[in-house]
């Protein structure tokens, strides 16, 4: 994933930008405001979830468990009867996001917009600053395995591209990985909505980052 | 009368209170949901925030936006530029205060915004603010 951003838009100086989101604000304390549902995992529960990281994590990496997740797909037969993928993940501060997706395709909703920007909140929070972080996205077992792999490694490309060019997390903090069906949170009800979830978990510190 | 011009004197006198001149990535995001959600769905079906995209195809289907968000949009997007704007001001506002107050403090893994945050109450106006509207504090 490349790290885009919109520099080209960015021309305004910064007193520009202050006065405008300044205005901005007032206009839109003026208008009506239509309700649209939106389903919010809110800052505070992020920062909390991904904080208590430990400092010697190991080796997670988005490539280590992408092969892992290929690796389980040898396993044929029902989701039930399969191994469980061993992917040793639970010791890392860890936080589930409700992000809702468009059926079939790696859109996110504006349902969820409200928690994309929380979770960038959350990674520019000064306790998360020096922190890297894994972006997972996992699907129920409905669809073929292969289909499911590329759907939830698009999802989770989607939200780390947000984060990365509209929300300006540094891309060398963020990487990225869809484990598609192999991860199963429920595997007694592989179609259960309890499995298609996206986790963020802090893989360690960052380091020096000169600037980009 | 006396009383209340006496209070606002005191008022005038008390250092301004540091109030954020930006709003979080997350306000501005679900502003925008709020406003242009359903026109997102209808006019950018398949498009993503990242890279611009959704502004990009909001300002293209400008015509046929409802009145809401076609007024709103742009000011939106404004607002996740205010804040990465102050963010990225953080360094250059508070370069003097880090010299001074931050000497030997080594850059990375967020030491810089740390030293600085406990230091707020000696750091100068122009970095506290700074700090603010960044939203680290």
């Amino acid at each position: 994933m490349t790290a885009k951003s919109f520099a080209g838009s960015f021309a305004g100086s910064m007193a520009d930008a202050l006065a405008a989101a300044v205005a901005a604000s007032a206009l839109l304390l003026a208008a009506g405001t239509p309700a649209m549902a939106q389903v919010f995992t809110p800052n505070a529960e992020i920062v909390q979830g991904l904080s208590s990281s430990v400092d010697d994590v190991p080796g997670v990496s988005a490539e280590a468990l992408r092969g892992l997740a290929e690796a389980h797909m040898q396993y044929e037969g029902p989701p039930q009867s399969r191994p469980p993928l061993a992917l040793q993940l639970d010791q890392l501060a860890q936080v589930n996001v409700e992000i809702e997706f468009e059926l079939n395709s790696a859109m996110v909703k504006p349902s969820s917009y409200r928690t994309l920007g929380a979770i960038a909140d959350a990674m520019h929070n000064p306790v998360l600053l020096g922190y890297r972080f894994l972006v997972v996205g996992n699907t129920d077992a409905t669809g073929t395995r292969a289909y499911n792999m590329k759907l939830s490694q698009e999802r989770a490309d989607a939200i780390a591209s947000a984060l990365t060019t509209t929300f300006r997390v540094d891309p060398r903090r963020i990487q990225a990985v869809g484990l598609g069906e192999e991860a199963l949170q429920d595997t007694q009800h592989p179609d259960a909505a309890i499995n298609r979830r996206v986790q963020i978990f802090n893989v360690g510190r960052a380091g020096p980052l000169p600037p980009l | 009368m006396r009383f209340s011009g006496l209070v606002l004197g005191a008022l005038l006198l008390l250092p301004a209170v540091a109030q954020a001149q930006t709003v979080s990535y997350a306000e501005a995001a679900g502003q925008l949901a709020q406003h242009c959600g359903e026109d997102i769905m209808r006019h950018c079906r398949g498009v993503n925030l990242g890279n611009g995209a959704i502004s990009q195809c909001l300002a293209a289907n400008q015509a046929k936006l409802a009145p809401n968000c076609a007024a709103n949009h742009e000011s939106i997007r404004m607002m996740t530029e205010a804040r990465a704007a102050a963010q990225q001001a953080v360094h250059r506002l508070c370069d003097r205060d880090r010299a001074e107050f931050c000497p030997g403090v080594q850059p990375g893994d967020g030491n810089i915004v740390s030293c600085l945050l406990e230091a707020s109450k000696v750091v100068s106006q122009a970095c506290e603010a700074g700090l603010t509207n960044a939203g680290y504090r």
